[in-house]
Protein backbone atom coordinates (compact mmCIF):
# COMPACT_ATOMS: atom_id res chain seq x y z
CA UNK A 1 0.00 0.00 0.00
CA UNK A 2 1.63 3.22 -1.08
CA UNK A 3 0.72 6.58 0.37
CA UNK A 4 -0.60 7.56 -3.03
CA UNK A 5 -3.02 4.67 -2.97
CA UNK A 6 -4.48 6.09 0.22
CA UNK A 7 -5.15 9.38 -1.49
CA UNK A 8 -7.04 7.78 -4.34
CA UNK A 9 -10.34 7.83 -2.50
CA UNK A 10 -13.24 9.50 -4.29
CA UNK A 11 -13.88 11.83 -1.33
CA UNK A 12 -10.30 13.13 -1.30
CA UNK A 13 -10.21 13.34 -5.09
CA UNK A 14 -13.41 15.39 -5.06
CA UNK A 15 -11.79 17.73 -2.58
CA UNK A 16 -8.93 18.14 -5.06
CA UNK A 17 -11.44 18.68 -7.87
CA UNK A 18 -13.05 21.44 -5.81
CA UNK A 19 -9.69 23.16 -5.40
CA UNK A 20 -8.94 22.81 -9.12
CA UNK A 21 -12.40 24.07 -10.09
CA UNK A 22 -11.65 27.29 -8.24
CA UNK A 23 -8.05 27.58 -9.45
CA UNK A 24 -8.98 27.32 -13.12
CA UNK A 25 -11.74 29.86 -12.47
CA UNK A 26 -14.51 27.59 -13.66
CA UNK A 27 -17.93 29.18 -13.74
CA UNK A 28 -19.37 26.39 -11.61
CA UNK A 29 -21.45 27.81 -8.76
CA UNK A 30 -23.05 25.65 -6.11
CA UNK A 31 -26.32 26.73 -4.50
CA UNK A 32 -25.68 28.86 -1.41
CA UNK A 33 -27.15 26.48 1.17
CA UNK A 34 -25.69 23.27 -0.24
CA UNK A 35 -22.82 22.98 2.25
CA UNK A 36 -25.23 23.55 5.10
CA UNK A 37 -27.64 20.88 3.85
CA UNK A 38 -24.90 18.37 3.26
CA UNK A 39 -23.34 18.92 6.66
CA UNK A 40 -26.74 18.50 8.31
CA UNK A 41 -27.10 15.17 6.54
CA UNK A 42 -23.56 14.08 7.36
CA UNK A 43 -23.88 14.89 11.05
CA UNK A 44 -27.25 13.17 11.25
CA UNK A 45 -26.04 10.05 9.46
CA UNK A 46 -22.79 9.72 11.37
CA UNK A 47 -24.64 10.42 14.62
CA UNK A 48 -27.27 7.75 13.98
CA UNK A 49 -24.65 5.26 12.91
CA UNK A 50 -22.36 5.94 15.85
CA UNK A 51 -25.24 6.00 18.32
CA UNK A 52 -26.41 2.64 17.03
CA UNK A 53 -22.99 1.19 17.79
CA UNK A 54 -22.55 3.06 21.06
CA UNK A 55 -25.86 1.65 22.24
CA UNK A 56 -24.10 -1.69 22.41
CA UNK A 57 -20.77 -0.34 23.70
CA UNK A 58 -19.28 -0.19 27.17
CA UNK A 59 -20.62 2.79 29.12
CA UNK A 60 -17.48 3.14 31.27
CA UNK A 61 -15.25 3.41 28.21
CA UNK A 62 -17.64 5.95 26.74
CA UNK A 63 -17.40 8.14 29.85
CA UNK A 64 -13.63 7.84 29.73
CA UNK A 65 -13.66 9.04 26.12
CA UNK A 66 -15.86 12.00 27.08
CA UNK A 67 -13.51 12.97 29.92
CA UNK A 68 -10.48 12.86 27.63
CA UNK A 69 -12.33 14.79 24.93
CA UNK A 70 -13.03 17.57 27.43
CA UNK A 71 -9.39 17.52 28.58
CA UNK A 72 -8.19 17.81 24.97
CA UNK A 73 -10.71 20.54 24.25
CA UNK A 74 -9.38 22.64 27.11
CA UNK A 75 -5.67 21.91 26.65
CA UNK A 76 -5.18 22.24 22.89
CA UNK A 77 -6.35 25.87 22.64
CA UNK A 78 -4.04 26.86 25.50
CA UNK A 79 -1.11 25.27 23.66
CA UNK A 80 -2.17 26.95 20.43
CA UNK A 81 -2.42 30.30 22.19
CA UNK A 82 1.07 29.85 23.65
CA UNK A 83 2.53 28.90 20.26
CA UNK A 84 0.83 31.85 18.56
CA UNK A 85 2.12 34.33 21.13
CA UNK A 86 5.61 32.92 20.58
CA UNK A 87 5.40 33.76 16.87
CA UNK A 88 4.84 37.44 17.80
CA UNK A 89 2.87 37.83 14.60
CA UNK A 90 -0.58 38.23 16.05
CA UNK A 91 -1.99 40.19 18.94
CA UNK A 92 -3.62 38.52 21.90
CA UNK A 93 -7.16 38.79 20.59
CA UNK A 94 -6.33 37.15 17.28
CA UNK A 95 -4.33 34.49 19.10
CA UNK A 96 -7.29 33.71 21.37
CA UNK A 97 -9.69 33.41 18.43
CA UNK A 98 -7.33 31.27 16.34
CA UNK A 99 -6.53 29.04 19.32
CA UNK A 100 -10.22 28.33 19.86
CA UNK A 101 -10.46 26.98 16.30
CA UNK A 102 -7.60 24.57 16.89
CA UNK A 103 -9.00 23.23 20.13
CA UNK A 104 -12.31 22.49 18.48
CA UNK A 105 -12.79 19.93 15.75
CA UNK A 106 -13.73 19.65 12.10
CA UNK A 107 -16.40 17.08 11.35
CA UNK A 108 -15.40 17.24 7.66
CA UNK A 109 -11.87 16.10 8.49
CA UNK A 110 -13.19 13.40 10.81
CA UNK A 111 -15.51 12.03 8.10
CA UNK A 112 -12.69 12.07 5.56
CA UNK A 113 -10.65 10.01 8.02
CA UNK A 114 -13.54 7.55 8.22
CA UNK A 115 -13.60 7.30 4.43
CA UNK A 116 -9.85 6.73 4.52
CA UNK A 117 -10.11 3.98 7.13
CA UNK A 118 -13.03 2.33 5.31
CA UNK A 119 -11.04 2.38 2.11
CA UNK A 120 -8.05 0.79 3.79
CA UNK A 121 -10.28 -1.78 5.49
CA UNK A 122 -9.29 -0.67 8.99
CA UNK A 123 -11.83 -1.10 11.78
CA UNK A 124 -12.39 1.71 14.28
CA UNK A 125 -14.23 2.12 17.56
CA UNK A 126 -17.33 4.30 17.95
CA UNK A 127 -15.94 6.25 20.94
CA UNK A 128 -14.10 8.90 18.89
CA UNK A 129 -17.51 9.94 17.54
CA UNK A 130 -18.67 10.89 21.05
CA UNK A 131 -15.44 12.84 21.38
CA UNK A 132 -16.24 14.66 18.14
CA UNK A 133 -19.51 15.83 19.64
CA UNK A 134 -17.98 16.76 22.98
CA UNK A 135 -14.95 18.59 21.57
CA UNK A 136 -16.91 21.23 19.67
CA UNK A 137 -17.65 23.33 22.74
CA UNK A 138 -14.83 23.44 25.34
CA UNK A 139 -12.44 25.23 23.01
CA UNK A 140 -15.02 27.96 22.41
CA UNK A 141 -15.20 28.49 26.16
CA UNK A 142 -11.39 28.59 26.41
CA UNK A 143 -11.28 31.05 23.50
CA UNK A 144 -13.76 33.31 25.30
CA UNK A 145 -11.80 33.13 28.53
CA UNK A 146 -8.50 33.84 26.78
CA UNK A 147 -10.04 36.78 24.95
CA UNK A 148 -11.56 38.17 28.12
CA UNK A 149 -8.27 37.79 29.99
CA UNK A 150 -6.38 39.43 27.10
CA UNK A 151 -8.86 42.28 27.07
CA UNK A 152 -8.19 42.94 30.74
CA UNK A 153 -4.43 42.85 30.20
CA UNK A 154 -4.72 45.24 27.30
CA UNK A 155 -6.87 47.55 29.41
CA UNK A 156 -4.24 47.54 32.14
CA UNK A 157 -1.52 48.21 29.56
CA UNK A 158 -3.49 51.13 28.24
CA UNK A 159 -3.39 52.39 31.79
CA UNK A 160 -6.97 52.64 32.66
CA UNK A 161 -10.47 51.47 33.15
CA UNK A 162 -11.38 52.67 29.68
CA UNK A 163 -11.96 49.20 28.33
CA UNK A 164 -14.33 47.86 30.91
CA UNK A 165 -17.05 48.41 28.38
CA UNK A 166 -15.15 46.33 25.83
CA UNK A 167 -16.24 42.85 24.98
CA UNK A 168 -19.09 40.87 26.38
CA UNK A 169 -20.70 42.23 29.50
CA UNK A 170 -21.49 39.82 32.30
CA UNK A 171 -25.03 39.33 31.08
CA UNK A 172 -23.74 38.29 27.68
CA UNK A 173 -21.47 35.62 29.09
CA UNK A 174 -24.36 33.38 29.77
CA UNK A 175 -25.70 33.71 26.25
CA UNK A 176 -22.25 33.10 24.77
CA UNK A 177 -21.80 29.97 26.84
CA UNK A 178 -25.31 28.92 25.96
CA UNK A 179 -24.41 29.34 22.32
CA UNK A 180 -21.23 27.29 22.69
CA UNK A 181 -23.13 24.42 24.26
CA UNK A 182 -26.23 24.49 22.09
CA UNK A 183 -24.41 25.00 18.82
CA UNK A 184 -26.41 23.54 15.95
CA UNK A 185 -23.93 20.85 14.99
CA UNK A 186 -23.56 19.72 18.61
CA UNK A 187 -27.31 19.42 19.09
CA UNK A 188 -27.74 17.57 15.81
CA UNK A 189 -24.88 15.16 16.46
CA UNK A 190 -25.74 14.37 20.06
CA UNK A 191 -29.45 14.17 19.27
CA UNK A 192 -28.85 11.75 16.38
CA UNK A 193 -26.55 9.66 18.52
CA UNK A 194 -29.21 9.41 21.21
CA UNK A 195 -31.82 8.40 18.64
CA UNK A 196 -29.45 5.83 17.15
CA UNK A 197 -28.67 4.44 20.58
CA UNK A 198 -32.23 4.05 21.87
CA UNK A 199 -34.09 3.12 18.66
CA UNK A 200 -35.11 -0.47 18.15
CA UNK A 201 -32.38 -2.19 16.07
CA UNK A 202 -34.92 -3.46 13.53
CA UNK A 203 -36.17 0.06 12.84
CA UNK A 204 -32.61 1.31 12.56
CA UNK A 205 -31.87 -1.24 9.87
CA UNK A 206 -34.54 0.36 7.71
CA UNK A 207 -32.51 3.57 7.90
CA UNK A 208 -29.32 2.00 6.64
CA UNK A 209 -29.88 3.00 3.01
CA UNK A 210 -30.11 6.60 4.24
CA UNK A 211 -27.24 6.61 6.71
CA UNK A 212 -24.88 4.07 5.13
CA UNK A 213 -25.31 3.52 1.45
CA UNK A 214 -25.44 7.09 0.24
CA UNK A 215 -23.09 8.42 2.92
CA UNK A 216 -19.87 8.36 0.90
CA UNK A 217 -21.57 9.98 -2.08
CA UNK A 218 -22.79 12.86 0.04
CA UNK A 219 -19.34 13.16 1.59
CA UNK A 220 -17.89 13.50 -1.93
CA UNK A 221 -20.27 16.36 -2.69
CA UNK A 222 -19.50 18.02 0.63
CA UNK A 223 -15.74 17.76 0.15
CA UNK A 224 -16.08 19.02 -3.40
CA UNK A 225 -17.69 22.17 -2.07
CA UNK A 226 -15.19 22.45 0.78
CA UNK A 227 -12.36 22.17 -1.75
CA UNK A 228 -13.82 25.16 -3.54
CA UNK A 229 -14.16 27.05 -0.26
CA UNK A 230 -10.61 26.16 0.80
CA UNK A 231 -9.21 27.34 -2.53
CA UNK A 232 -11.14 30.59 -2.16
CA UNK A 233 -8.94 31.27 0.88
CA UNK A 234 -5.67 30.75 -0.98
CA UNK A 235 -5.45 34.34 -2.06
CA UNK A 236 -5.58 35.43 1.58
CA UNK A 237 -2.29 33.66 2.33
CA UNK A 238 -0.26 36.77 1.67
CA UNK A 239 -2.32 38.72 4.14
CA UNK A 240 -1.86 36.04 6.78
CA UNK A 241 1.91 35.72 6.34
CA UNK A 242 4.37 32.83 6.26
CA UNK A 243 4.69 32.45 10.02
CA UNK A 244 0.96 31.97 10.54
CA UNK A 245 0.79 29.60 7.58
CA UNK A 246 3.53 27.60 9.32
CA UNK A 247 1.42 27.60 12.48
CA UNK A 248 -1.45 26.14 10.44
CA UNK A 249 0.83 23.24 9.52
CA UNK A 250 2.63 22.73 12.84
CA UNK A 251 -0.36 22.95 15.16
CA UNK A 252 -2.17 19.96 13.59
CA UNK A 253 0.98 17.90 13.98
CA UNK A 254 1.18 18.82 17.67
CA UNK A 255 -2.51 18.05 18.15
CA UNK A 256 -2.22 14.85 16.12
CA UNK A 257 0.63 13.50 18.23
CA UNK A 258 -1.24 14.34 21.43
CA UNK A 259 -4.31 12.67 19.98
CA UNK A 260 -2.36 9.51 19.25
CA UNK A 261 -1.05 9.45 22.81
CA UNK A 262 -4.58 9.87 24.20
CA UNK A 263 -6.10 7.34 21.80
CA UNK A 264 -3.55 4.67 22.42
CA UNK A 265 -2.35 5.02 26.01
CA UNK A 266 -5.28 6.73 27.72
CA UNK A 267 -8.17 5.07 25.89
CA UNK A 268 -6.54 1.86 24.67
CA UNK A 269 -8.06 2.13 21.19
CA UNK A 270 -6.92 0.18 18.16
CA UNK A 271 -5.18 1.62 15.11
CA UNK A 272 -8.42 2.92 13.56
CA UNK A 273 -9.71 4.54 16.75
CA UNK A 274 -6.33 6.04 17.60
CA UNK A 275 -6.09 7.53 14.11
CA UNK A 276 -9.51 9.12 14.59
CA UNK A 277 -8.54 10.64 17.97
CA UNK A 278 -5.39 12.00 16.33
CA UNK A 279 -7.56 13.58 13.63
CA UNK A 280 -9.72 15.15 16.36
CA UNK A 281 -6.62 16.60 18.00
CA UNK A 282 -5.23 17.81 14.68
CA UNK A 283 -8.30 19.32 13.07
CA UNK A 284 -9.47 22.90 13.35
CA UNK A 285 -13.11 23.93 13.32
CA UNK A 286 -14.42 26.01 10.44
CA UNK A 287 -18.15 25.60 11.00
CA UNK A 288 -18.97 26.00 14.70
CA UNK A 289 -16.21 28.20 16.04
CA UNK A 290 -15.97 31.06 13.51
CA UNK A 291 -19.48 32.43 14.16
CA UNK A 292 -18.92 32.15 17.91
CA UNK A 293 -15.65 34.08 17.67
CA UNK A 294 -17.24 36.68 15.42
CA UNK A 295 -19.78 37.37 18.09
CA UNK A 296 -17.55 37.11 21.13
CA UNK A 297 -14.16 38.31 19.89
CA UNK A 298 -14.91 41.05 17.37
CA UNK A 299 -11.37 42.38 17.77
CA UNK A 300 -9.98 39.34 15.95
CA UNK A 301 -9.88 39.35 12.17
CA UNK A 302 -11.98 36.54 10.62
CA UNK A 303 -9.75 36.37 7.58
CA UNK A 304 -6.94 35.14 9.86
CA UNK A 305 -8.78 32.31 11.54
CA UNK A 306 -10.80 31.25 8.52
CA UNK A 307 -7.77 31.21 6.26
CA UNK A 308 -5.84 29.13 8.78
CA UNK A 309 -8.56 26.64 9.64
CA UNK A 310 -10.16 26.25 6.22
CA UNK A 311 -7.42 27.26 3.78
CA UNK A 312 -4.41 25.61 5.38
CA UNK A 313 -5.09 23.11 8.14
CA UNK A 314 -8.11 21.42 6.56
CA UNK A 315 -6.43 20.64 3.19
CA UNK A 316 -3.24 19.65 5.02
CA UNK A 317 -5.13 17.17 7.17
CA UNK A 318 -7.17 15.76 4.29
CA UNK A 319 -4.20 15.16 2.02
CA UNK A 320 -1.21 14.63 4.29
CA UNK A 321 -2.34 14.56 7.90
CA UNK A 322 -4.74 11.62 7.89
CA UNK A 323 -2.33 9.10 6.28
CA UNK A 324 0.43 10.48 8.49
CA UNK A 325 -1.52 10.02 11.72
CA UNK A 326 -2.50 6.56 10.58
CA UNK A 327 1.13 5.60 10.00
CA UNK A 328 2.12 7.10 13.34
CA UNK A 329 -0.64 5.12 15.04
CA UNK A 330 0.64 1.94 13.39
CA UNK A 331 4.18 2.72 14.56
CA UNK A 332 3.11 3.43 18.13
CA UNK A 333 0.75 0.49 18.47
CA UNK A 334 2.97 -2.12 16.86
CA UNK B 1 -50.43 64.06 -6.20
CA UNK B 2 -48.96 61.35 -4.03
CA UNK B 3 -48.13 62.32 -0.48
CA UNK B 4 -44.45 61.44 0.04
CA UNK B 5 -43.01 61.95 3.51
CA UNK B 6 -39.26 62.25 4.24
CA UNK B 7 -37.77 59.57 6.50
CA UNK B 8 -34.28 58.20 7.23
CA UNK B 9 -33.12 54.87 5.86
CA UNK B 10 -30.34 53.26 7.89
CA UNK B 11 -28.45 50.51 6.06
CA UNK B 12 -26.09 48.21 7.91
CA UNK B 13 -23.85 45.59 6.35
CA UNK B 14 -22.37 43.14 8.80
CA UNK B 15 -21.87 39.52 9.73
CA UNK B 16 -25.07 37.58 10.21
CA UNK B 17 -24.14 36.66 13.77
CA UNK B 18 -25.05 40.22 14.71
CA UNK B 19 -28.58 39.88 13.37
CA UNK B 20 -30.21 39.52 16.78
CA UNK B 21 -28.37 42.54 18.15
CA UNK B 22 -29.38 44.67 15.19
CA UNK B 23 -32.99 43.61 15.52
CA UNK B 24 -32.88 44.46 19.23
CA UNK B 25 -31.50 47.91 18.48
CA UNK B 26 -34.19 48.62 15.89
CA UNK B 27 -36.89 47.40 18.26
CA UNK B 28 -35.63 49.25 21.33
CA UNK B 29 -35.20 52.49 19.44
CA UNK B 30 -38.75 52.54 18.18
CA UNK B 31 -38.40 51.38 14.59
CA UNK B 32 -41.62 50.21 12.98
CA UNK B 33 -39.97 47.28 11.20
CA UNK B 34 -36.85 46.12 9.43
CA UNK B 35 -35.74 44.11 6.40
CA UNK B 36 -32.82 41.73 6.22
CA UNK B 37 -31.15 40.49 3.04
CA UNK B 38 -28.38 37.94 2.68
CA UNK B 39 -25.26 39.55 1.37
CA UNK B 40 -21.81 38.63 0.24
CA UNK B 41 -18.73 40.62 -0.61
CA UNK B 42 -15.28 41.39 0.69
CA UNK B 43 -13.64 43.93 2.94
CA UNK B 44 -11.64 44.32 6.12
CA UNK B 45 -12.77 40.89 7.36
CA UNK B 46 -11.70 39.13 4.17
CA UNK B 47 -14.02 37.59 1.63
CA UNK B 48 -17.53 36.81 2.77
CA UNK B 49 -18.68 34.17 0.35
CA UNK B 50 -22.04 33.53 1.99
CA UNK B 51 -21.50 29.81 1.42
CA UNK B 52 -20.69 28.90 5.01
CA UNK B 53 -22.06 29.86 8.39
CA UNK B 54 -18.63 31.21 9.04
CA UNK B 55 -18.65 33.89 6.39
CA UNK B 56 -22.20 35.00 5.79
CA UNK B 57 -23.12 38.67 5.73
CA UNK B 58 -26.42 40.47 5.98
CA UNK B 59 -27.69 43.79 4.76
CA UNK B 60 -30.04 45.26 7.33
CA UNK B 61 -32.49 48.02 6.39
CA UNK B 62 -34.52 50.07 8.77
CA UNK B 63 -36.61 53.17 7.98
CA UNK B 64 -37.12 55.67 10.78
CA UNK B 65 -38.59 59.08 11.47
CA UNK B 66 -35.71 61.53 11.77
CA UNK B 67 -36.19 62.03 15.52
CA UNK B 68 -35.53 58.35 16.22
CA UNK B 69 -32.32 58.20 14.20
CA UNK B 70 -29.88 59.41 16.86
CA UNK B 71 -30.69 56.57 19.28
CA UNK B 72 -30.08 53.93 16.65
CA UNK B 73 -26.79 55.52 15.64
CA UNK B 74 -25.69 55.69 19.30
CA UNK B 75 -26.23 51.94 19.67
CA UNK B 76 -24.44 51.19 16.41
CA UNK B 77 -21.48 53.32 17.48
CA UNK B 78 -21.34 51.36 20.70
CA UNK B 79 -21.11 48.12 18.69
CA UNK B 80 -18.40 49.65 16.52
CA UNK B 81 -16.45 50.74 19.59
CA UNK B 82 -16.28 47.08 20.56
CA UNK B 83 -14.69 46.63 17.14
CA UNK B 84 -17.51 44.80 15.45
CA UNK B 85 -16.97 45.39 11.74
CA UNK B 86 -20.07 47.28 10.64
CA UNK B 87 -20.70 49.28 7.51
CA UNK B 88 -23.38 51.85 8.29
CA UNK B 89 -24.83 54.56 6.13
CA UNK B 90 -27.88 56.76 6.34
CA UNK B 91 -29.89 57.95 3.38
CA UNK B 92 -32.76 60.36 2.96
CA UNK B 93 -35.76 58.61 1.55
CA UNK B 94 -39.31 59.56 0.81
CA UNK B 95 -41.97 57.05 1.77
CA UNK B 96 -45.50 56.50 0.68
CA UNK B 97 -48.01 55.75 3.42
CA UNK B 98 -45.89 57.22 6.19
CA UNK B 99 -48.25 56.31 9.04
CA UNK B 100 -46.84 52.84 9.46
CA UNK B 101 -43.33 54.12 10.08
CA UNK B 102 -44.51 56.03 13.17
CA UNK B 103 -45.76 52.91 14.97
CA UNK B 104 -43.01 51.11 16.91
CA UNK B 105 -42.86 47.33 16.73
CA UNK B 106 -44.58 45.56 19.55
Amino acid sequence: MSALNNLLIPAVLFFALGVITRLIKSDLRLPPDLAKMLSIYLLMAIGLHGGYELGRADLGAAFNAVAWAIALGFTLPLMGYGLLMLTRRVDRMNAAAIAAHYGSVSAGTFLTAIAYLDNAGIAYEAYPLIMLAVMESPAIVVGLLLASWSRQRLAVQDGGVASIDNGPANGQWRSLLHEAMTNGSVVLLIGSMAIGAISAPASMEKLFPFIDEIFMGVLCLFLFEMGMEAARRLREFRRVGAVLVAFGLVMPLVGGVIGIAVGHWALGLGIGGTTLVAVLGASASYIAVPPAMRLAVPEANPSFYLTLALGITFPFNVVIGIPLYHHLAVLVIN
Amino acid sequence: MHRLVPEKLVTIISTDVLEERLVAIARNRGASGYTILRARGAGSSGEQSGMLDADANIKFHVILPTDRLAGVLDDLERLMSKRYPLTVFVSDVAVLGSDKFDKPMG
